[in-house]
């Protein structure tokens, strides 16, 4: 069940931003295309005006999807200076207070949101289907360029943000039980798994977020009694040798962790 | 007292690890819910109309072209051309390095990709040449850097965002200065290769400077487009990214075919999650500056800093000072969002351009990004050298230094950015 979830989200995420872009693209060359008296009679008659609009509701759904996705992956990035140079027990307090506090703002704007929507439609349109409306239902306000509801397009708030809330829980659960943060990069750099015949492309797919990259806090799992070291990061200071197997990807062990994530 | 309490709020949320856009929205609603009567519902919809602008739109677009550019096999070619350029002066590689990432620079709009997609490549390659790992990592990092001030530039693109300034004015204006800056960290290079005797390339012949150029003229060809379309009016700035990543997966799968199609959704997820977090963080930073302003924050600090009779001078100072030392914990973008709502209202008291201003914040976040704690290309360049951070640190020092001479030029010499924009006539 969490699985398709998962899954969906990723998918819905990626065929959003797949979408928006072939929508701009496809306007403006539409737009051009009109512009030469050859291609006027095939493209001329189409109207492109509402692309900008729904570029937009497309990436703002994408945007709080993919926060959500983001939390998942443990992404979001913040200042680590302070809470990285607790020890255990401490950073283990705080990074619970962190999460929770991320589920109890979201859980806050989710709610918040659910009853702008509400208010702004969804009542009306629910009822109206069901065919009980009273009259002093208001219908709500629509969009500029589409005419679509506006509630609809802005139940992303609602429906993103509650998807947040219940993914900072999660990760939050997670962390208690296991002392792991969904953050990868242990010290190598993943590689699309297609690639293993360019020796080059495997170094190349870094999600530079996703790095041990003094933005995100240390989870207990992996970094044990690191805590309360006064040097700055300790954690990577130990020049490693490059061995010829880092510049040859297909790092083995990536693939490992991209398993064991799913 | 309002504003004291905002900022504190903010700083100790911040400071317990918790994502900023997260600390960000908890700032907003503790002070909606106790200290003012802005219906709380407004909020809400401010979640959603926050980011309802196309230009922001352009930040999502631009990231999907740089990972398509990043495993096209354009940064490949770039190197290969560069080096047929430069590789036979004193530096040879890192010289061709610094070349191709700021020709790299010149189709992406990000610092971090820009090491990964030039570094990935050179580092290995100049190791296997003989020169020292902390040497070749020193270049890249620093010369990576150019992503976000040669244009197109996702910080520019929020710098616009949060100040309403034209985005296509401040793109025009980082090109001189992105150019200016690629030639000194070169001319840096140069010298310390000069002095050591490192490893040259052997003079390319023209017939495999021209071959080198053909292969490379795909991704190059993507510059045109971006800047030329951006200042002929072809197209808006979100429409030239839009643009460029259609144009991007096209060379990189059909053109290069470095990528396979199966490849395409996993990179159309990692641009997607990237893209949502700096989103999250943008409509986070929006809401916060929406609540400053409601309060009159930015204009009560502005007001004070003018009534201080610093001047500008002193001003620009403590400007760098200030974003110098905010880059020691924080990304660039979340920098950018928060200060510049804050300063730039002061900047324009002080009658400072705010083209200049933005191309200076633009320098700054540069700079951090290549000094530890926090330093994106840092950690990028260990990602890829498996150097710890603190050699990384001592060998990014010389190229840094020059970087800082750089930002005090950039700071007091406005013409340096605004001369093009104005010479264009698109400011």
């Amino acid at each position: 069940m969490l699985k398709v979830l998962d899954h969906l989200e990723e998918w819905l995420i990626a065929f959003l931003m797949a979408a928006a872009t072939s929508i701009i693209f496809v306007a403006v060359m539409q737009r051009y295309a009109a512009g030469v008296p050859f291609l006027y009679d095939y493209v001329g008659h189409l109207n492109f005006s509402w692309a900008q609009e729904l570029c937009i509701i497309m990436f703002v759904w994408m945007a709080k999807f993919g926060a959500a996705y983001g939390v998942r992956t443990g992404i979001h990035v913040g200042v680590d200076v302070l809470i990285n140079r607790l020890e255990d027990r401490m950073r283990g307090k705080f990074i619970v207070f962190g999460l929770l506090a991320g589920a109890l703002f979201t859980g806050t704007v989710a709610t918040l949101g659910g009853h702008f929507v509400w208010e702004n439609g969804a009542h009306y349109a629910f009822f109206n289907a069901l065919g009980i409306a009273g009259d002093e239902l208001f219908e709500g306000p629509i969009t500029a360029d589409l005419e679509w509801p506006t509630w609809i397009v802005y139940s992303a708030i609602p429906l993103g943000s509650a998807l947040m809330c219940f993914r900072f829980l999660q990760v939050c659960v997670g962390f208690i039980r296991t002392g792991e943060l969904p953050h990868h990069d242990h010290g190598h750099v993943e590689g699309l798994e297609e690639d293993t015949t360019d020796p080059q492309r495997a170094a190349q797919d870094i999600n530079w977020f996703e790095m041990e990259d003094g933005l995100h806090p240390k989870d207990l799992a992996h970094h044990k009694g690191e805590g309360g070291d006064p040097s700055l990061d300790g954690r990577i200071d130990t020049p490693k040798e490059p061995t010829p197997d880092d510049w040859e990807g297909g790092d083995a062990s990536a693939k490992v962790t991209e398993e064991s994530r799913k | 007292m309002n504003a004291s309490i905002i900022f504190g709020l903010l700083l100790i949320l911040m400071l317990t690890g918790m994502p900023i856009s997260i600390s960000l929205g908890l700032t907003v609603l503790t002070f909606l819910f106790t200290m003012t009567q802005v219906p709380v519902e407004s909020v809400a919809l401010k979640l959603f109309t926050g980011i309802e602008k196309f230009e922001i739109m352009a930040i999502p677009f631009f990231i999907l072209a740089g990972n398509f550019l990043t495993h096209g096999g354009v940064a490949r070619r770039m190197i290969n051309f560069a080096s047929a350029m430069v590789g036979h002066w004193h530096g040879g590689l890192a010289l061709a390095g610094v070349l191709a990432c700021a020709l790299f620079a010149a189709v992406s709009g990000s610092s971090p990709a820009t090491v990964v997609a030039i570094g990935s490549i050179i580092l290995p390659a100049m190791v296997k040449q003989g020169f020292p790992r902390s040497f070749g990592a020193g270049v890249i990092t620093t010369s990576g850097a150019l992503g976000i001030l040669i244009p197109p530039s996702l910080v520019m693109v929020m710098y616009a965002v949060a100040t309403n300034t034209s985005v296509g004015a401040l793109f025009m204006a980082g090109v001189i200065p992105g150019l200016v800056l690629a030639f000194l960290l070169g001319l840096t290079t140069w010298a310390i290769a000069k002095k050591n005797n490192y490893p040259r390339l052997p003079k390319a012949s023209a017939a495999e400077r021209m071959r080198t150029f053909r292969e490379a003229i795909w991704g190059l060809l993507l510059i045109v487009i971006v800047i030329g379309g951006i200042y002929t009016g072809v197209f808006t700035p979100t429409e030239a990214a839009a643009m460029s990543a259609v144009y991007a997966f096209i060379i990189a799968v059909f053109v290069y075919k470095d990528m396979p199609l199966r490849g395409v959704p996993k990179i159309l997820l990692s641009s997607a999650s990237m893209s949502a977090m700096l989103l999250y963080i943008i409509t986070n930073a929006v809401l916060f500056s929406f609540v400053l302003a409601n309060e009159n924050i930015p204009q009560a600090i502005a007001d004070w800093i003018v009534g201080m009779d610093f001047g500008a001078v002193a001003f620009l100072l403590v400007v760098n000072v200030l974003l110098l030392a905010a880059g020691n914990f924080m990304e660039p973008s979340s920098i950018v969002l928060i200060m510049a709502p804050i300063l730039f209202p002061v900047a324009m008291k002080l009658g400072i351009d705010p083209v200049h201003f933005g191309i200076l914040m633009v320098v700054n976040m540069e700079v951090g990004m290549c000094h530890p704690p926090v330093g994106l290309n840092l950690y990028v360049a260990s990602g890829i050298t498996k150097m710890g951070i603190t050699e990384l640190t001592v060998a990014v020092m010389p190229w840094l230094l020059t970087m800082v001479g750089f930002l005090i030029a950039v700071s007091y010499w406005p013409g340096l950015s605004i001369w093009l924009p104005k010479t264009l006539g698109v400011m």
